[in-house]
């Protein structure tokens, strides 16, 4: 069923290359765009699949046992515009134009001085023939990755400026996941560019895979009573699970983001491993304490503004050699209009 | 400077660990090789059957397809980002170029057995010189060409070459080595020996492949336009224009060195020209993006790589009647035996 699924993706994403994109790059002259263009339409493509697939399974949850009911939900559409825009491939689109110089002129550097990255199935060689074994594996490496990019997100004040229009949703839902700042993206990907120097990238031909993980990230955020229980939250990040590192208890003063708990992205395991794993069963309103009112609950561009000021906030407190304590840093006369 | 993998460019402190690495490479290559010759040998079905191996770029696998039935025979995975093939210039064997894998695979072309497999830095087109002294490879992502010694596979010259160096001809004496620039739209030609560009020039809008006539000439496909340009391999001047099809990408010539194909990827379709003339004798319908090409053994059916519809397509030559087969995403290199 999977590989009927995928030939149909692919045959769409054929379709839609050559009668809309591949005609345009022709007559504008960008043929050298080419094939990044095709893989950005199949970005695009299973992007979209991915979003369908998490408000079909994820929708009726938040509908069934929702932790919280809102009679306005206006903080909720501008979730769902971060997440068109990050997963049909706008954004990324423009970080890759942006990011690829870049990475492109580092990783050419080292490969003259003799650098070339090695893969995981190189050093663990029975992988070799066992592509999904190395894709999982793969994964595990990337997920470690991602728990201690996320540790640093809450640990270094001028990074939480950034990671907290992410956690400042008082409304979080299946739609909060891509609630990012672009700083924070570009961050993510030049993180998840080092590591692929480091130990290459993973093999390419499970991207169905890639929507189950997409998948459990939106099922983390969706707003539903429901937890995997002593064993499962273990095993898999989950809704209740992720709630509790959104709590907005984390946020109350003294604040200290280096007391968050439940760091891990889709494996329990590294919370477990660092001490950072909260038990419990509580469902806690999430936010974050010292951010209301307009500053959370605007549109897109407006909330990106409000992450540069943020950060800009904080680097003053920096440069006048003051300890950057978040909530003065952030927004000390910040009117509280939830 | 040598193109080495850091684990096995090895000080004394990491010798351990570089042979304890070599040692698991070679584990592999007969792991890996042995699945591979599975492929090639299952694929021995009827006696008159041509057989294809096909890369499937955005898969990382090796697809092997037969005539006999028409249809995809097995698939395995063989490394990151396969685009490119070609066979040693003793014929013994085929050389797959991994890009993102940055290795390249050398195996047996009569057991389909892997023999070897070596680090090399983001090889995407590969070529030996018709000497076989020399082998190039262009990274189309790092904007670079290398240069090896075919003997031993190391890297002797190394020059940056903005941007997008992509298909690779050779002077029929060895001396030089002509890269298309996509990024800039020109055309690169690096003495072998010293490794030192002698001319880049414009030929058209993202050129692509490239191929050495018999005169002498060069034939580049200008795949933003509609036309391949034949070449002047002293300086770079476009001698003429040929109008083939939006999107002029590709090229293979018959064995008999008559006939020369085109594809054009944009109009989806291959023209057929006399190789002496240069004149369109045939325009065939190849649709989905061709690219790469091959002949069968007897000459009677033209396959060709369809990237964007993730197919082969067989052409029988005479009727230009074109059967699909699908295989792996974004099918790029081919060869049929």
């Amino acid at each position: 069923m999977f590989d009927a699924i995928q030939h149909l993706l692919t045959q769409a994403q054929g379709a839609i290359f050559e009668a809309a994109i591949q005609p345009a790059l022709f007559h504008l002259g960008l043929m050298d765009w080419a094939e990044d263009l095709f893989d950005g339409v199949e970005f695009a493509l299973y992007g979209a699949l991915a979003v369908a697939i998490a408000y079909a399974l994820c929708r009726p949850l938040e509908l069934w046992r929702p932790v919280e009911r809102w009679e306005d939900r206006k903080a909720v559409r501008t979730d769902i515009v971060y997440t068109i825009i990050h997963r049909v491939g706008v954004v990324p689109a423009i970080l890759f134009v942006i990011l690829t110089p870049i990475g492109t002129m580092i990783d050419g550097y080292l490969r003259f001085k003799g650098y070339v990255p090695p893969e995981i199935e190189q050093l663990v060689t029975p992988l070799f023939n066992h592509p999904l074994v190395t894709f999982l594996v793969y994964m595990v490496v990337l997920d470690f990755g991602e728990y201690w990019r996320h540790r640093l997100q809450h640990r270094l004040p001028w990074w939480w400026a950034l990671h907290s229009l992410h956690h400042d949703q008082r409304q979080m839902t299946l739609w909060s996941d891509d609630r990012n700042h672009i700083l924070d993206d570009i961050l993510a990907m030049v993180w998840s560019g080092t590591i692929a120097m480091l130990i290459g990238v993973p093999p390419g031909e499970f991207p169905l895979v890639l929507i189950g993980f997409r998948l459990v990230e939106s099922l983390a955020h969706t707003n539903v009573r429901l937890s995997f229980g002593a064993v499962g939250s273990a095993l898999l990040v989950g809704p209740q699970y992720h709630r509790v590192h959104h709590s907005i208890e984390h946020a109350e003063p003294p604040f200290d983001r280096t007391r968050g708990c439940n760091f891990a992205v889709i494996l329990p395991i590294w919370d477990v491993i660092f001490g950072t794993w909260r038990r419990g069963a509580d469902f806690p309103q999430t936010g974050v304490a010292a951010l209301a009112g307009r500053a959370v609950r605007c549109g897109y561009l407006e909330h990106q503004l409000e992450g540069f000021r943020r950060l800009g906030a904080v680097m003053t407190h920096f440069l006048n050699r003051r300890r950057p304590g978040f909530i003065a840093a952030f927004s000390p006369n910040q009117p509280d209009a939830a | 400077m040598a193109d080495r993998c850091p684990i096995t460019d090895g000080v004394s402190f990491f010798l351990p660990v570089a042979v304890f690495v070599h040692l698991l490479r070679q584990f592999n290559r007969l792991v890996l090789g042995t699945s591979i010759a599975a492929l090639f040998f299952g694929a021995a079905g009827a006696a008159l059957a041509s057989t294809a191996v096909v890369l499937d770029s955005d898969d990382d696998s090796l697809s092997v397809v037969t005539s006999d039935g028409y249809h995809e025979v097995s698939r395995a995975h063989v490394g990151r980002a396969p685009h490119h093939l070609i066979v040693s210039p003793d014929g013994r064997t085929l050389l797959i170029a991994m890009s993102e894998g940055n290795e390249l695979v050398f195996i047996d072309r009569s057991t389909g057995i892997e023999k070897q497999r070596m680090a090399a830095s983001d090889p995407y087109q590969i070529g030996f010189s018709p000497d076989g002294k020399w082998f190039v490879a262009a990274s189309l992502r790092l904007d670079r060409i290398d240069i090896y010694d075919a003997n031993n596979f190391q890297v002797v010259r190394r020059l940056p070459a903005p941007t997008m160096p992509s298909h690779i001809a050779f002077a029929r004496d060895s001396s030089t080595v002509y890269v298309t620039l996509q990024g800039t739209s020109s055309l690169i030609a690096v003495d072998l020996a010293s490794g030192k560009a002698l001319w880049t020039a414009p030929i058209g809008p993202t050129p692509a492949g490239i191929v050495t006539r018999p005169t002498g000439t060069l034939l580049a496909g200008i795949m933003g336009s509609d036309y391949i340009a034949e070449i002047d391999p002293h300086d770079g001047h476009i001698i003429q224009k040929i109008h083939t099809g939006n999107g002029a990408h590709n090229f293979l010539a018959s064995p008999d060195g008559k006939t020369l194909y085109v594809t054009n990827r944009v109009a989806g379709t291959i023209s057929v020209l006399d190789a002496d003339t240069l004149a369109i004798t045939a325009t065939l319908t190849a649709p989905g993006g061709p690219d790469d090409m091959a002949l069968s053994p007897d000459g009677k059916e033209l396959w060709v790589t369809d990237r964007w519809h993730a197919s082969v397509g067989v052409i029988e030559l005479t009727s230009g009647a074109l059967k699909t087969i699908p295989v792996g995403r974004s099918p790029h290199g081919i060869f049929v035996y």
